[in-house]
């Protein structure tokens, strides 16, 4: 009796329902099971279950597009009356490359969350079995298929407790699975080979930074292709490369959208958006069609790092000669030539400008890095596509020009503290004197440098932060040398009036670098940018000049000074502040003007499929290499007339504002800077020019179409 | 550099694409690569034919269920038979653990009963590339012309249960019976699924 009723209570025991029941099945390289968040079946009640994957280390299992290759999971239900599972709710995945392909999955441990609808008339009092039979395709390099006969049993209540140990990875599995996006107006447009997509931001919010879009269905966007990101004050922009072999079309875009820094408080999101235009059609394309591939250089081997750096060393040193830099860095040698001080001092003179020098390069590549990090599509010259730039860096050039003509001395405007703290210092002094001849030579370029940053811009960190020292060090090379072998300081004729005359006759080459640098304004900008200019230029000469006047009238002099001054911030502060999104005034001209077209990418790539060659000439016009190029070679009538009978598309992009459209066809060629010239040859390899063109190049290179 | 020029570089940077790549419409890009029996196979020797294109690789389940089925000795020897050139092409990189000589793949088509006209191995990937080849297996048919009339699965059940292959619609059978007819192929590209080639 006594045992009977043992047996029996142990019975109930181990009957009783003692919350959810399941075992992990483990297959060789995955550990499978079902969760649930609550404790119970409640009638009435969905019931959020998940299958749990846990893959070996290395073992990746995909997502509902796997990407190149590979099968999602699927999960088949097997449920008791009146229960219906829904969809399996996918948490963001990860980018899994794979040599040049690439899948979209999960490694270590992942949750895909399931809702059950559970009938309000769900039979309570017993427990329910929920069965499924999970099956997905485990890789590392190998891929196996596995699958696994799952089963979750559960006691039917009225009431569930959370579960103690899966309540909470479930609501994380749920909270990573991306909901819709909020606060962004999306557009998408296709043509050629990418598809747009385009975020506008509803009322204001944060950048979201670095954008990458995971797509739901296969075969339509390429997922190992490059996606690049451009951002236009509110708007960002993602160009999406279109799937090479693809299938139907192209009429809805929808996937996942991740951002670096989140949408507001998302930090991914779905889109689902429809698109307007269409790619370029199956038979149309052609293998050389892709819309800037890789392309040759006339003859160049593509550059390696010891190449880039002599590029660069070399580049430096002839910007030396370029007529921003030369007149001032003359006189700093003509300056220490006639100070008397002993060698030792000289070449210490010497070697702090060129620190000086090189510093300023390596905070000139730290800004671009930050830029180019903040997703701009930003090149070497970006800091001439700003009016303000150009502006700042004319008033700068027009005092020192002024001051070199004699209208004032800086010690006479400059409160005296600061120019002895200037002579004390004399190290700190020759540093700056580095400082201001690369400020002063960044609107010149000299040939050499455009390949070697290109090449910078786009390899490793290292590379960059070498190709730019290497330009700091061929730019210092010639002070540098003069400083350690000062004997020529012995064959000057003594200081004397021809001193003042040499100082006041490289005042000239600074104007006409102001004049150039208006022209630039006028480019970007209009004609009454440049009045502003030249009425600021103007007020500052006057204040400079009255400022330093002596005599009786001291206190009128200096108040008509402050005035000239406040006129000329009142005049100039437009020419700082101009429209955002303003189209250059040389873009909008040079479209109108003649044969060339103006560019885009869509049309780069319509003129390459329909089997016509194009000649794209990337150009701005504070870019003085492009404006030589064009006097003297693209707009000769030898040129033109070749042009013409090769029945070649000409097609201009003018970079002289920020286009990040541009920007990114830049990157793409592997270079940052212009000028760049490039054929495209139908059926073949798309030609790259030198950046000093002579005409024979355009001819030899048109014979090869 | 910070967190978010790192992930940008990484962003801009996820694999390279593919340089070009084949699908249907476009001209099959030829190619010289060795066979089994390491003798030189040119694409363009076989011009004025059907060409049937294969990648394989013999560790992938979705191969092996179209081997083990007897589904592609059939479809070899079924179009060998309407004289058909079919060549397999593993393009496994050499420095894969995956990698099989002329030899091995000899070896293991010899037991499959296989009926291709050639195995070519593209140890070096480049015919692989050429064609974007993603998946093994992955499909491409070339007219005797030259251009690609079908390039993608070879059907439409992404599986790799041994049954699905008898049930399956096959579309290098469909696209094979409509270029030989005349008539342009109704499904020229479709999504391929299978492992990943091993580049």
């Amino acid at each position: 009796m006594f045992r009977a009723v043992v047996t029996a209570i142990l019975a109930l025991l181990l009957l009783a329902p003692a919350g959810a029941v399941a075992e992990p099945v483990r297959t060789p390289h995955v550990e499978a099971e079902l969760v649930s968040a609550r404790s119970a079946i409640v009638p009435g009640q969905p019931l959020t279950v998940a299958l749990r994957l846990v893959m070996q280390r290395g073992w990746h299992t995909y997502w509902r597009n796997p990407g190149d290759s590979g099968l999602p999971t699927t999960i088949e239900w097997r449920l008791p009356a009146g229960l219906a599972a829904g969809p399996i709710q996918w948490p963001l995945p990860r980018a899994l490359p794979v040599g040049p392909l690439l899948n979209y999955g999960y490694e270590g441990e992942v949750l895909l969350p399931v809702e059950i609808k559970v009938p309000s008339a769900f039979a309570t009092g017993a427990s329910a079995t929920l069965s499924a039979r999970a099956d997905w395709l485990v890789c590392k390099e190998i891929c196996i298929p596995e699958g696994a006969d799952l089963a979750l049993t559960l006691p039917v209540a009225t009431h569930a407790e959370s579960d103690a140990k899966w309540a909470v990875p479930i609501a994380a599995a749920l909270a990573a699975v991306p909901q819709p996006l909020a606060g962004w107006r999306v557009e998408s447009t296709a043509a050629g080979e990418s598809v747009r997509l385009t975020l506008t931001a509803e009322g204001s919010r944060a950048d979201p930074g670095t954008l990458y879009f995971f797509p739901f269905a296969e075969g339509s966007i390429e997922p190992a292709g490059r996606q690049l990101v451009a951002h236009d004050g509110a708007t960002t922009t993602l160009t999406l490369p279109a799937a090479k072999q693809r299938t139907g079309t192209f009429t809805r875009l929808a996937g996942v959208l991740t951002a670096s820094d989140g949408f507001g408080t998302q930090r991914a999101a779905t889109i689902d958006v429809p698109v307007s235009g269409s790619l370029a059609p199956a038979s149309a394309r052609s293998a050389s069609a892709q819309p800037l591939p890789e392309s040759s250089t006339n003859g160049e081997a593509p550059l390696s790092l010891s190449l880039a750096l002599l590029f660069a060393f070399v580049g430096g040193v002839l910007l030396n000669l370029m007529p921003c830099v030369f007149p001032v860095l003359s006189l700093k040698v003509l300056g220490f030539a006639t100070h008397g001080e002993s060698r030792a001092a000289v070449r210490r003179h010497g070697l702090a400008f060129a620190a000086g020098v090189i510093v300023s390069f390596w905070v000139l590549a730290a800004a671009l890095f930050a830029f180019r990090g903040a997703g701009a599509q930003l090149g070497w010259g970006f800091q001439l596509q700003s009016p303000a730039v150009i502006a700042t860096l004319a008033v700068l050039f027009f005092v020192l020009a002024l001051n070199l003509s004699g209208v004032f001395e800086i010690r006479q405007v400059v409160p005296s503290a600061v120019a002895g703290w200037n002579a004390r210092n004399a190290y700190i002094n020759d540093a700056l004197s580095g400082l201001l001849a690369v400020i002063i030579a960044s609107p010149c370029s000299a040939p050499f440098m455009g390949a070697a940053v290109g090449y910078a811009l786009s390899a490793s960190a290292t590379a960059t932060w070498a190709t730019f020292t290497a330009l700091g060090l061929g730019m210092a090379l010639p002070y540098v040398l003069l400083a350690m072998f000062p004997e020529w300081r012995t064959r000057l004729p003594k200081p004397g009036v021809w001193m003042v005359r040499l100082r006041q006759l490289l005042a000239f080459p600074l104007y006409a670098s102001v004049i150039w640098l208006a022209w630039v304004l006028g480019a970007q900008l209009d004609n009454n940018a440049v009045a502003r200019l030249g009425a600021l230029l103007l007020l500052i000469a006057i204040a400079l000049w009255a400022w330093q006047l002596r005599g009786r009238l001291v206190r009128v002099w200096r108040a008509g000074a402050l005035v000239a001054l406040v006129g000329a911030v009142l005049v100039g502060v437009p020419i700082f502040s101009p429209p955002a999104n303003a189209e250059s005034a040389s873009a909008r001209a040079s479209a109108d003007s003649g044969p060339w077209q103006r560019f885009s990418a869509d049309r780069i790539s319509q003129l390459a499929a329909s089997g016509r060659p194009v000649f794209v000439d990337f150009t701005a016009a504070w870019c003085v290499t492009c404006q030589v190029n064009k006097q003297l070679v693209l707009n000769t009538d030898a040129v033109r007339a070749a042009f013409t009978l090769s029945g070649v598309t000409l097609v201009r992009a003018d970079w002289t504002r920020r286009d990040p459209e541009i920007g990114s066809a830049l990157a793409a060629l592997g270079r940052s800077g212009v000028p760049v010239y490039v054929l495209y040859r139908p059926g073949k390899a798309p030609l790259l020019l030198p950046e000093v063109l002579q005409q024979r190049m355009i001819l030899d290179a048109l014979a090869t179409l | 550099m910070n967190c978010r020029s790192v992930f940008s570089i990484v962003a801009l940077s996820v694999a390279s694409s593919f340089a070009y790549a084949a699908g249907a419409g476009q001209a099959a890009p030829d190619f010289t690569v060795s066979d089994s029996a390491d003798n030189p196979v040119h694409l363009s020797d076989y011009r004025g034919k059907f060409v049937v294109l294969e990648w394989t690789n013999p560790e992938c389940p979705f191969v092996q269920k179209h081997y083990n089925s007897a589904n592609m000795q059939t479809l070899q020897k079924e179009w060998g038979a309407r004289d058909v050139v079919w060549l397999t092409v593993n393009s496994t990189n050499k420095s894969s653990s995956e990698y099989k000589t002329g030899a091995q793949m000899n070896a293991w088509m010899r037991a499959q009963g296989a009926a291709q006209k050639a195995v070519l191995i593209d140890g070096d990937s480049a015919t692989g590339m050429k064609y974007a080849a993603k998946t093994t297996p992955h499909m491409f048919v070339v007219d005797p012309k030259g251009e690609i009339v079908y390039a993608g699965a070879i059907d439409d059940k992404r599986s790799t249960r041994l049954e699905d292959a008898k049930t399956a619609n096959n579309y290098v059978r469909v696209a094979l019976n409509e270029a030989m007819a005349g008539k342009p192929v109704t499904t020229p590209n479709t999504t391929p699924y299978g492992c990943s080639v091993k580049y």
